[in-house]
C-alpha cells in the first residue's frame, strides 16, 4: 500500500508520508486523514472539523422536511446512512368509535398474542373467508397508497392516506399503538430495513420507500407490504428490489401441505447471495389470523431450526429484507422501532400473506 | 447542535499498520460460550460458582442470576462482571416481529458496551427446566455469523451442568417421577436437559446410595457424564467448553458405551465403580417409577441409504414437533379436529432432549442435536469423522418413550 502524505493543506513539513490519524475520522469510518504531527493537525483544524461535520449531517438535501421547522431529534445519534428522521411526528390520529378495536389498542399490550401457546391454528372455512377478504383489502389499501409515492410527498402524507382508507373500510389499522407504535403504517426509506416511522420527511428522486401496512377487519388481520422506487432509481436499487420480490415468489412457490416450513429460508436465500444481497435475521414471518403476530415462525435465511410443517388451513406470511452487500445485521434508532443496515446501505422488502390450501397455496394478499 | 469547539481538538492516534481493506475496521467477532447451571436446591450450585471464579481469575467471567424463570424477564436482572454489578437492559429497539431472545439480546448489548466476555455462566435458580432456556441461547447463534461484517460478539450455548445432591438426590427423583398432572417434576426435567451432572457431596453418603443415585440419574440421561465430586471440586474442563450442542469430538464421544464412558470419567474422589451395573441397564432392576416419568431410549440404527436418511428425517421431525410417531396415515390434510388424533397406544409422548449419530452407506456421517421441539441434523467434518462407530445410535430423552417407540423408529428406517 502507498503511504499517505499529511492531509493539512497548510502543512509545514512539505506534505510528509504520515501514521498520524485523526480519531474522530477513524470513529466515523472516513479513511486516510492522516497527519504529520499535532502541531500541523491543529493548525489545519477549522478546515478538516467540516469533513466531520458533512459526515454526520449529510447533505441538506437528502433530508428535507414539510415544514420549516422539522428537525433531527437524535442528533448525537451515530445514524448508519444518510436517512434521517424529521420531527415532529403528527398527532395520533383517531379511529372512529364504531370501528371494532384489538386488545392492544388502548394499553399497547397484545394479551392475547402472549397468551397464545400450541400450535399453528388450522381455520376453518368461514374464518378463511374472513382472512380473505380483510387481506384483499389490505393490498387495495396498499395499491392507494402505492399511487401516491413521488418525490415531494412525506412519509406522514402516505400515513394519513393509509389511515383514512383504512377506516373507510371499516377497518383498525393493525399496527397503531401495537406495542405502543405511533402509525397506522410503516414507511421504510433506503438504508431502513422495516418499521420507519412516517414523519415530516419528504420524498426524494431516487429513494426507494417499502410501505408495509395491516389491516384488521372482522376479527381478522391482513399483512401486506412492498418496496416503490421513487421516481428514478439506480441500478443496484433496481437489483434489489428485484432480487427481493424474486426471492419471495420462490418461496411462495414451495408452499404446499406438507412442505417445511424450515425450507423456505433454503429458497430465499441462495437468490438473494446470487445477486449480492444479504438476508436479514432478525425480523421473520409469522402466523396471522386473529393475532397479528403468532406461530409458525418463518425464517428467511438458510440454516434455520424453524418448527413446523405445512397444513392446510394454515395461514402464514413470508416477508424476506433483503440489504444490498454481504451484512445482514442491523441497529435500531433511538425511537425504538427504525431498523436499518449497519453499513449505510440498502435494503428491501415484499411481503404476501398465505394460505395453505389442499392442492398448494393461496396468495390471499394477491394484487389483481 | 453538535459541532465540534475550536479548541476541542482531539490527540492524533496512531494509525493501524494494516491499511487492506476499510471492512477490516471490526474486529473478528468473538464466539462466548454460555453455560447454564441448574440443580437441585441445596445441591451446590453457589459452590461450584465460586470454584469457577476463584479457579478461572484472570477470564472475563458473567454470571447472571436467573431466579426468575425464563429470560424474557431479564431486563430487571443483574450481571455480574469480576465482582462487579451491572444491571441488564432490554436491547435497544423493539423486537415485535423478531424472535430473537430479548435476554440474548441483552447480553449482546452489554458486550457491545463492555467488550467480550470469555465465558457467561447463567445460574438457573428456581428453574424447573433448562430445555426453554437451552432452546433459546441454541437458536439465537442463528443469529451469529462469523463471516458477516459488523457482527457482534455471538452468544454460543456450551451446555447445561445440573448439580444433584448426592443426599436428597434419590428421594427428591422418587417424588418427582409420581404421576403428576403438569407430568414429571423439576428434578428429572433438569436432569433430562443437561449434558453432564455433578452428582456433589458424596463423602456425606454411603456407596449404595451413590450408585442408586447414579443409576436413577442414567435412566432418565444415559448421554450426560455422571462425575462425583466433593464440595464441587472437579477439573472444570468437564463442565466448561464441552461444546455439547456443537458437534464437536465431546459430542460423539458422548454417543460412546456406557462402558466406555465409566471409564473417561476422571475422578477427584476415590470410590469403587460398580460395572455390573454401568453395563446392563436394560437387564437390571427398572425402578417402577421410571415408566411413569422421564426415562430415556437408545436406538442402534446400520447404515442408512440416502431414502432411510430422509425417512428418518421424517420421523424424528413428526415426534419432535407433533408429538407423535409418524404412521403410515400421515395427517397432511388436517382438519380442526384431527390435530389431537393420536393412536391409542400412544401415551403422551413428548421428548426433551435427543442426541444422535448417523452412519449413511455412503460413508458421509451426521450428528442429531435436539433440544424441545427443536433439531438439527449436520453433516460431520471429514477431519473429526469418528474412526470408531460402525453403527449410528439415536438417544431420546423424555417422556412416553415405550418400546412402540423404538418398533416406531426401526421400522419406519428399515
Amino acid at each position: 500500500t502507498s503511504a499517505i502524505l499529511c492531509q493539512s493543506q497548510s502543512c509545514l513539513n512539505d506534505n510528509p508520508p504520515s501514521r498520524m490519524e485523526c480519531p474522530t475520522c477513524n470513529k466515523l469510518g472516513i479513511r486516510g486523514s492522516f497527519f504529520c504531527g499535532q502541531d500541523c493537525f491543529k493548525a489545519g483544524w477549522k478546515t478538516h472539523k467540516l469533513i466531520h461535520e458533512l459526515a454526520k449531517n449529510p447533505s441538506s438535501s437528502t433530508n428535507v422536511g414539510k415544514s420549516s421547522d422539522s428537525y433531527n431529534p437524535f442528533p448525537n445519534f451515530s445514524f448508519a446512512g444518510t436517512i434521517r428522521p424529521l420531527y415532529p411526528l403528527s398527532p395520533r390520529r383517531t379511529v372512529p368509535d364504531h370501528i371494532p378495536r384489538p386488545d392492544y389498542a388502548t394499553t399497547g399490550t397484545p394479551f392475547s398474542e402472549l397468551r397464545e401457546t400450541g400450535p399453528p391454528r388450522i381455520l376453518n372455512s368461514e374464518e378463511i373467508e374472513k382472512m380473505r377478504t380483510a387481506c384483499r383489502l389490505s393490498r387495495e389499501v396498499l395499491d392507494i397508497a402505492a399511487s401516491h409515492v413521488r418525490p415531494g410527498i412525506t412519509t406522514d402524507e402516505l400515513d394519513e392516506i393509509v389511515h383514512n382508507a383504512t377506516i373507510e373500510r371499516n377497518a383498525y389499522p393493525s399496527t397503531m399503538n401495537y406495542r405502543g407504535y405511533p402509525k397506522s403504517v410503516c414507511t421504510s426509506i433506503n438504508e431502513v430495513i422495516c418499521h420507519g416511522i412516517p414523519d415530516q420527511r419528504i420524498l426524494q428522486e431516487g429513494d426507494i420507500v417499502n410501505i408495509a401496512l395491516s389491516f384488521l377487519s372482522q376479527g381478522y388481520h391482513g399483512d401486506v407490504n412492498a418496496t416503490y422506487p421513487v421516481g428514478k432509481i439506480d441500478e443496484d436499487s433496481q437489483r434489489l428490489i428485484r432480487t427481493t420480490r424474486e426471492s419471495l415468489d420462490a418461496a411462495i412457490k414451495i408452499c404446499k401441505p406438507g412442505a417445511l416450513i424450515r425450507d423456505l429460508g433454503k429458497t430465499i436465500e441462495p437468490i438473494a447471495r446470487a445477486n449480492g444481497c444479504a438476508v436479514v435475521r432478525t425480523y421473520t414471518g409469522h402466523g396471522i389470523h386473529e393475532l397479528f403476530h403468532c406461530s409458525p415462525n418463518i425464517p428467511h435465511y438458510a440454516k434455520n431450526k424453524a418448527v413446523g410443517t405445512m397444513k392446510t388451513g394454515m395461514i402464514f406470511t413470508i416477508e424476506p429484507m433483503l440489504n444490498l452487500g454481504t451484512n445482514w445485521s442491523e441497529i435500531h434508532w433511538p425511537d425504538n422501532w427504525t431498523a436499518t443496515t449497519v453499513d449505510g446501505k440498502r435494503s428491501a422488502q415484499f411481503e404476501e400473506t398465505l394460505l395453505i390450501t389442499e392442492t398448494g397455496v393461496e396468495i390471499l394478499t394477491a394484487g389483481r | 447542535m453538535d459541532s465540534e469547539a475550536d479548541d476541542d481538538i482531539p490527540e492524533l492516534i496512531s494509525a493501524e499498520p494494516d491499511e487492506q481493506s476499510s471492512s477490516d475496521k471490526n474486529p473478528i467477532a468473538k464466539r462466548v460460550p454460555l453455560t447454564i447451571i441448574c440443580g437441585f436446591l441445596g445441591a451446590g450450585k453457589s459452590t461450584l460458582l465460586r470454584r469457577i471464579l476463584t479457579e478461572r481469575h484472570g477470564y472475563r467471567i458473567a454470571v447472571i442470576m436467573n431466579e426468575f424463570g425464563d429470560t424474557a424477564d431479564i431486563e430487571a436482572k443483574s450481571i455480574t462482571v469480576d465482582g462487579e454489578s451491572t444491571t441488564l437492559e432490554l436491547a435497544n429497539g423493539c423486537l415485535c416481529c423478531s424472535i430473537k431472545d430479548s435476554g440474548a439480546a441483552a447480553i449482546e448489548s452489554l458486550m457491545r458496551k463492555q467488550g467480550a466476555f470469555d465465558h457467561i455462566l447463567l445460574e438457573a435458580t428456581g428453574l424447573a427446566d433448562p430445555g426453554p432456556i437451552a432452546g433459546m441461547f441454541w437458536h439465537n447463534e442463528e443469529y451469529i455469523d462469523a463471516r458477516s461484517i459488523g457482527s457482534e460478539n455471538g452468544i454460543v450455548l456450551d451446555g447445561v451442568v445440573c448439580v444433584v445432591d448426592a443426599v436428597f438426590g434419590l428421594k427428591q427423583m422418587e417424588e418427582d417421577h409420581a404421576d403428576k398432572e403438569e407430568g414429571p417434576g423439576e428434578s428429572l426435567r433438569q436432569i433430562a436437559g443437561s449434558d453432564v451432572i455433578i452428582l456433589n457431596k458424596v463423602d456425606l453418603v454411603q456407596s449404595s446410595i451413590l450408585s442408586a443415585t447414579e443409576l436413577a440419574i442414567k435412566h432418565v440421561n444415559p448421554v450426560a457424564p455422571v462425575y462425583r465430586t466433593v464440595r464441587a471440586e472437579l477439573n472444570l474442563g468437564h463442565i466448561l467448553g464441552i461444546q455439547a450442542y456443537s458437534i464437536g469430538q465431546r459430542h460423539l464421544s458422548a454417543l460412546k458405551d456406557q462402558h466406555e464412558l465409566q471409564h473417561d470419567h476422571d475422578h477427584d474422589h476415590d470410590h469403587n465403580h460398580d460395572h455390573e451395573q454401568g453395563n446392563n441397564l436394560s437387564s437390571s432392576v427398572v425402578p417402577h417409577y421410571v415408566t411413569r416419568g422421564i426415562s430415556s431410549l437408545q436406538v442402534s440404527l446400520p447404515p442408512l441409504s440416502a431414502t432411510q436418511f430422509a425417512a428418518f428425517d421424517a420421523w424424528i421431525r413428526t415426534i419432535l414437533w407433533e408429538n407423535r410417531l409418524l404412521d403410515s396415515v400421515d395427517c397432511l390434510a388436517s382438519t380442526p379436529d384431527s390435530q389431537s388424533k393420536k393412536s391409542p397406544l400412544q401415551g403422551n409422548i413428548n421428548v426433551l432432549r435427543c442426541k444422535g449419530l448417523l452412519i449413511l452407506t455412503s460413508g458421509e456421517q451426521h450428528v442429531l442435536q435436539g433440544v424441545r421441539n427443536m433439531y438439527e441434523i449436520i453433516p460431520v467434518d471429514e477431519s473429526m469423522k469418528s474412526e470408531f462407530p460402525h453403527a449410528g445410535k439415536v438417544v431420546l430423552i423424555g417422556k412416553g418413550l415405550g418400546e412402540d417407540v423404538r418398533h416406531s423408529l426401526l421400522s419406519a428406517v428399515g
